[in-house]
């Protein structure tokens, strides 16, 4: 079953297509890579699937069923999408745990008034916070934080979603080995509850480990696609690596 | 001691305004220049509704609430699709028009001449008339006025509110509706500051349209910012240091033709250091 | 009918005493990028220098102008060189400048009030019939005429140094992008001092035409500041010929306006044009949406 796919997807700035007539199929339950040059239009693509850009054309198919045109950022979540920043975007001046406690909580305006979080919410939150070694810190303004647990904290926030797609933007950028370790678990405990997730990286190493299969773009288009050993072979794709 | 009850009083008025201004500006980020209108309508409607139809004080205290919510509403609608710059610019610019409603809706408002001859309120037959009955109600309306604030702030709303201030576009993607979170907090607030209206009104017996001007708001807003964003202490704070500090003026035998304006220069002067050396004020949780 | 002369005439002096604040509005907000409240209180300073030395004084008008003009463009450039350089440095937000600006703002408008009262002044005396001219059947005195051609050539005058001169080259550079202009060697902070030098006169002396045309009072920066903004914002923030444009604009709407409101709604015309313009079009007529 396809969990995403986008059929002919466009997006422009000011008559430049940054995402230009892409059709990509994202399997179910599989890790999927999207790589390219520098301005390929990976995160476009990212901010488009979120909502965060509006689409100029095209389609984007959920699960096979529900087809849209116009996707809403707060809508998302209702489509079980979920991601993070290749910009780290938290939620500077608030604490650790109410980074988390703020994506658990009610989102319906009146009932948030009268809600508060509760003892099942903290568990939720410390479980996480303790898989990235959060928990302690979880007090501490995010802004204080480094910038490698900054990271972390993203990707912990977007696990408390519970969300059926990941849309993870150079997660592993910046981050020294122990921490990469802690995100590639992340993502095959993620893997084998059968959730989906489509990773911009750079790392080749990595996204031949990961990779269930691959996009590679290229000017907005889709330039090759296929298993990570085999596309990443290719001439066309390391041509334009390098005529980057 | 009269003079200490009076000082109280005002301060009461003016930390009703200022918690209900942080709601807006320290918890959700939104730089407000328009909170004297909120107060002015609280402060007319209980002009109006007490001096020219007899109503009673507690009536007109919540017909006023009504009215400045539906104001906040509708001002918080329009603007809340603005950001930055331009909401501030927006807020400035419809303080303006409600000041020009006030002065320029002859029949409703007698506009520049005011309002005179406002009473005092009466609950159950007895009159708040002395000063000492009038600072326990104020003094009442803002104990109320605190603990509703601090319920909303530490409920998953205020946390929702302290995202938004942070970074509003992601926490869209994280399921929130921003625009209905903001448009809210505005109409609460606008609601609150309307009780310092009504109190305002009762207590000095006179309203007219100077007291609502834009310069007010950059009071109340400079109040917010000594005080501390994001604090509801700091708000109380700052109204005490900036209600008492110009009284403390004419105390000390500064004429009082001026003592107000000697008030202006000095927080206008107190902003700009604030900005400075210290923008999170006294004990704010949050920077500009 | 007849009226229709007059009224135009009314927009153009109007849209000239605009034009003034809006050419030092974005010549400013192009290089620092946040609204700034500070030209209203200067405008206020321009003219209460001229009354002060014109009419407290009893000195020679061409002086008291030129004083109040450079006056006011010292106060600004201070207020750049005191307080908005430092909160660069720290690269403080749009919001936090715009709250100093609003302090500075509030305390000058004080001081002046502490000074002068907050009576409402006149600089020319009004019982001295000026001299007056027609055209089209439309009247208007040798102070206005003086306005519009003022306005005229300052708008000339600054287009062509933006456009001719090495220091225009600057300004445009630093306008927009102030940390490449840096990094090729321009010295950013003396620009930028330059340009609140400019943008103040030109306040200061919006501010003794309004002294000339009706009056000055110590709260008179508010409204100019407000009207400034709509206008640029009307034609396109950071932008000159916008500015010169939107305040004319602002200048024929107004004036047509209060033929069917009467006069003192005058604001409610023009912050009504300010948020619809917020809300519908924010990048202004002239400006490329973002």
């Amino acid at each position: 079953m396809k969990a995403i796919e986008t059929k002919n997807l466009k997006k422009h700035f000011d008559g430049v297509y940054a995402v230009d007539d892409l059709s990509i199929k994202i399997e179910k339950g599989t890790i999927t890579s999207i790589i390219g040059p520098n301005g390929s239009g990976k995160t476009t693509l990212i901010n488009t699937l979120s909502g965060m850009l509006e689409m100029d054309g095209g389609l984007v198919v959920i699960e096979e069923s529900q087809k849209l045109t116009k996707i809403k950022p707060h809508e998302t979540p209702a489509f079980g999408i979920t991601r993070t920043f290749q910009t780290i975007r938290l939620f500077e001046q608030m604490t650790v745990l109410d980074n988390i406690l703020v994506v658990l909580t009610e989102r319906q305006v009146f009932k948030a008034i009268f809600d508060k979080h509760t003892n099942y919410h903290l568990k939720i939150a410390e479980e996480l916070l303790k898989k990235v070694n959060l928990w302690e810190k979880k007090n501490d303004l995010a802004v204080n934080l480094s910038y490698g647990q900054r990271k972390l904290l993203e990707i912990v926030r977007a696990l408390a979603m519970k969300a059926e797609i990941y849309l993870f933007d150079e997660p592993f950028a910046g981050l020294f080995p122990e921490m990469r370790k802690i995100v590639v678990s992340v993502m095959e405990e993620l893997k084998k509850e059968g959730k989906t997730i489509i990773l911009i990286e750079h790392d080749m190493g990595l996204i031949r480990e990961l990779s269930d299969y691959v996009f590679v773009m290229d000017s907005g288009k889709l330039l090759a696609e296929g298993k990570p050993e085999e596309v990443l072979k290719r001439k066309e794709v390391i041509e334009a690596y390098l005529g980057d | 001691m009269d003079y200490l009850i009076h000082l109280l009083i005002l301060f009461a008025i003016y930390a009703i305004l200022s918690l209900s201004l942080n709601l807006v500006m320290g918890y959700t980020g939104l730089l407000s220049v328009t909170h004297a209108a909120f107060f002015g309508i609280g402060a007319y409607a209980t002009g109006i509704l007490m001096a020219h139809a007899g109503f009673g004080f507690f009536t007109s205290l919540i017909i006023g609430i009504v009215l400045s919510g539906i104001l906040s509403f509708i001002i918080g609608a329009i603007l809340s699709r603005l950001s930055g710059d331009y909401f501030v610019l927006g807020t400035i610019g419809l303080n303006y028009l409600v000041l020009a409603v006030f002065t320029n809706w002859y029949d409703l408002t007698r506009g520049p001449l005011g309002i005179a001859g406002i009473p005092k309120p009466s609950l159950f037959g007895v009159s708040f008339f002395q000063n000492n009955y009038f600072l326990i109600l104020s003094l009442a309306f803002l104990v109320i006025t605190f603990f509703i604030s601090r319920f909303i702030v530490n409920s998953s709303f205020g946390r929702a509110l302290k995202a938004i201030r942070e970074d509003q576009k992601t926490l869209q993607v994280f399921g929130y509706n921003i625009f209905s979170y903001k448009l809210a907090i505005f109409t609460i607030s606008g609601a609150l500051a309307a009780i310092g209206g009504s109190l305002f009104a009762s207590y000095i017996t006179f309203i007219n349209p100077a007291s609502f001007d834009v310069m007010q708001s950059v009071f109340i807003l400079a109040i917010v910012v000594l005080g501390g964003l994001g604090n509801l202490k700091g708000s109380l704070l700052g109204a005490l240091i900036l209600v008492a500090f110009p009284e403390f003026l004419r105390f000390i035998g500064f004429p009082s033709e001026i003592a107000a304006q000697t008030r202006q220069a000095i927080y206008g002067l107190l902003l700009v250091v604030l900005m400075l050396y210290r923008p999170q004020g006294l004990i704010g949780k949050y920077k500009l | 009918m007849d009226i229709i002369p007059q009224i135009i005439v009314n927009s153009l002096i109007a849209g000239s005493i605009y034009s003034l604040v809006t050419l030092g509005f974005n010549l400013v907000y192009g290089a620092t990028r946040f609204v700034n409240m500070v030209p209203g209180v200067l405008a206020a300073i321009g003219g209460y220098t001229v009354y002060y030395l014109f009419n407290q004084l009893g000195s020679n008008l061409y002086l008291s102008i030129i004083a109040g003009i450079l006056i006011a463009g010292i106060f600004g450039y201070l207020s750049d060189h005191l307080v908005f350089r430092k909160l660069r440095r720290n690269k403080a937000s749009n919001l936090v400048s715009f709250v100093a600006s609003l302090g500075i703002f509030t305390m000058l408008q004080a001081v002046i009030s502490i000074l002068f009262t907050s009576q409402f002044q006149s600089i020319l005396d009004v019982t001295q019939s000026p001299t007056t001219y027609e055209i089209f059947g439309a009247t208007f005195t040798w102070i206005q005429g003086l306005i519009f051609i003022t306005a005229i050539v300052a708008f000339i005058g600054l287009a062509l140094v933006l456009k001719k001169t090495g220091f225009g080259k600057a300004v445009r550079a630093v306008s927009d992008d102030e940390e490449v202009s840096k990094i090729i060697g321009i010295n950013t902070d003396k620009i930028i001092s330059w340009i609140f030098f400019i943008g103040s006169c030109l306040a200061g002396l919006s501010g003794i035409f309004i002294g000339f045309d009706t009056g000055i009072r110590p709260t008179m920066g508010l409204v100019i500041v407000l009207e400034g903004a709509t206008a640029s914002i009307i034609g396109g923030i950071g932008n000159i010929y916008g500015g010169f444009l939107g305040a004319f604009l602002l200048g024929f709407v107004e004036n047509f306006g209060i033929l069917k409101i009467s006069g003192e709604w005058k604001p409610a015309i023009s912050f009504g044009l300010l948020v619809l313009f917020l809300l519908f079009k924010p990048e202004g007529i002239m400006n490329k949406k973002k």
